[in-house]
């Protein structure tokens, strides 16, 4: 490992990952190495069932590393690191749980001081439009709605890295579009390093500082895409310039003549 | 949620809290049932003798004088209190049970033969071993009664735990919550309403063990006064004492709808 004058937020290093399969080991990340930087937004694309998913929970801790080594923060992974916050594409809410307490699981864990703690709720439920619902239970929200409460509990307690598993994939795409506008508006406001998974190659380019793109399993990386949009970005804007239907084409091209969306998993 | 079901006893919770019905559905109920009292009344009688099946009118006289006397109260207390223990205590144990058999896969897979086993068993065959350690006392119905009740709880709770959302609890290791964190927020709370599916059959299940203990051998209780007037040849006599049984198992059930309603509230989609 070669170390940099600062380490960087995550580092994967010839990274292995296979899963036990009844029939035998089944090969899923092939020799991964990458980097991501303080306050950087990495979104690795591929398609669906190319073990991206797997990578990133590798990274949290909750898969081993068949071989290869996997570092948060300089520190080796060995179960969940700390400071990491994990969304799903599924919402994962605790449905006995109020909006309020859903978002306060995270906050229970960090041990915030009281005060503190309701003074980052009231600013969270605001800033993602929830104040009205804080009492509500998620069965009684939409899918939106469940969504933004899922990232504010990932927000709440402030994660230096946040690794997002197609955190949108199950939303139609207005509310998809809507979610990226209010992840993009929170992140440019306090940088963090993001790990994003996705499939959809035109959210990957609104969203990424650096678009890594993968084979179908095992994953390898084939191609690398830094993105040089402006920010603050407008996404509908975005989608008009000709520099964003150059990546996205680029990255089309990467990816081959496959359409990345119904290759079997 | 997945809502597997193995064996006629693992009822699926609920997928969602009911309000209580409407009034035209409790309109319904009560024709359909004054309907068939109606029936019965002017058949038997004209179309059969009575002796065989009574008539709705002798029954009510019967459960009248068995309230006057107080001797009602002798009975249904015995029973319920059969009944209700024997589901305390099947529950008390079978949760722990179902709980540890989610947990320890290895030892759940060495025992599973066992416990299937037990649990084909007609309990209805252990009367004979209860009385002779337990007495004809309280204490043998109870134990018939939790016999059939614990089962359901080890089933319920066992699978209501292999079901918990995998992904809720990788989601609380990625905050490193600790495992007893866990378990308060997402281990119990999710088997609650599989413990509530328990309740609801385990109350038939119970009142079938008390009477079964009760008309092995007993001096009180619904099913020995249900066994005696069946011996008197009193068909009167056996349709109070069912009556009396339904009446209970209704009145139970509706107990824990209630319960189930307020606490699974947030099972209630309310827009």
């Amino acid at each position: 490992m070669t170390e940099m004058p600062e380490a960087p937020r995550i580092l994967l290093d010839n990274v292995s990952l296979a899963y036990e399969t009844p029939r035998g080991r089944l090969p899923v990340v092939d020799r991964v190495s990458l980097a991501v930087q303080e306050a950087e937004f990495v979104v690795l694309v591929g398609p669906s069932g190319c073990g991206k998913s797997t990578i990133l929970r590798a990274v949290a801790g909750l898969n081993a590393a068949e071989s290869g080594v996997i570092a948060v923060d300089g520190k080796k992974v060995d179960g969940p690191p700390e400071h990491i916050g994990f969304m799903f594409q599924k919402d994962t809410l605790l449905p006995w749980l109020t909006v309020r307490e859903n978002i306060e699981v995270g906050l229970d864990l960090a041990d915030i001081s009281p005060a503190l703690r309701a003074r980052r709720v009231a600013d969270l439920l605001g800033l993602l439009r929830l104040s009205e619902f804080r009492d509500a239970c998620p069965a009684q929200l939409s899918g939106g709605m469940r969504h933004r409460v899922s990232l504010g509990r990932m927000l709440a307690y402030e994660p230096a890295v946040m690794l997002m598993d197609e955190p949108f994939g199950a939303l139609d795409f207005q509310t998809k579009a809507v979610m990226g506008r209010e992840l993009l508006r929170i992140w440019e406001a306090e940088r963090r390093s993001i790990l994003f998974v996705t499939h959809d190659i035109e959210e990957a380019v609104a969203l990424a500082d650096r678009v890594l793109v993968f084979s179908p399993r095992p994953a390898r990386i084939i191609a690398e895409h830094r993105i040089d949009l402006p920010r603050p970005r407008n996404l509908r804007a975005l989608r008009a310039s000709p520099r964003f239907t150059a990546y996205t084409s680029a990255i089309w091209e990467a990816l081959g003549d496959e359409d990345p969306i119904s290759v079997a998993p | 949620m997945t809502d597997p079901v193995i064996a006629d006893e693992i009822l699926p919770p609920r997928a969602s809290v009911r309000d209580g019905v409407d009034v035209s559905t409790w309109v319904w109920r009560l024709a359909l049932i004054v309907g068939l009292l109606v029936i019965w009344q002017f058949a038997a009688g004209n179309l059969f003798n009575e002796f065989w099946s009574s008539r709705p009118s002798l029954i009510g006289e019967r459960l009248f004088a068995l309230v006057n006397s107080g001797e009602v109260w002798r009975h249904v207390g015995a029973t319920v209190s059969e009944a209700l223990l024997g589901l305390l205590l099947g529950a008390l144990i079978g949760t722990p049970i179902g709980i540890a058999l989610a947990h320890y896969r290895r030892a759940a897979d060495i025992v599973d033969p066992f416990v299937m086993g037990l649990y084909g068993l007609p309990r209805v065959a252990l009367a004979p071993m209860f009385i002779l350690w337990f007495g004809i006392s309280l204490f043998s119905k109870v134990m018939m009664s939790f016999s059939m009740v614990v089962f359901v709880f080890i089933l319920n709770v066992t699978e209501g735990i292999r079901t918990v959302d995998r992904d809720m609890i990788d989601l609380m290791r990625t905050m490193r919550a600790p495992r007893s964190y866990i378990m308060r927020k997402v281990t119990i709370p999710s088997i609650v309403p599989w413990l509530l599916a328990s309740f609801r059959i385990g109350i038939g299940l119970s009142l079938v063990g008390a009477v079964v203990g009760e008309l092995i051998g007993a001096n009180r209780g619904l099913g020995w006064y249900v066994l005696r007037a069946g011996g008197q040849l009193d068909t009167t006599g056996v349709f109070a004492g069912l009556f009396l049984l339904m009446m209970i198992a209704m009145i139970a059930n509706q107990i824990v709808f209630l319960i189930e309603r307020k606490v699974l509230h947030w099972r209630r989609e309310t827009r």
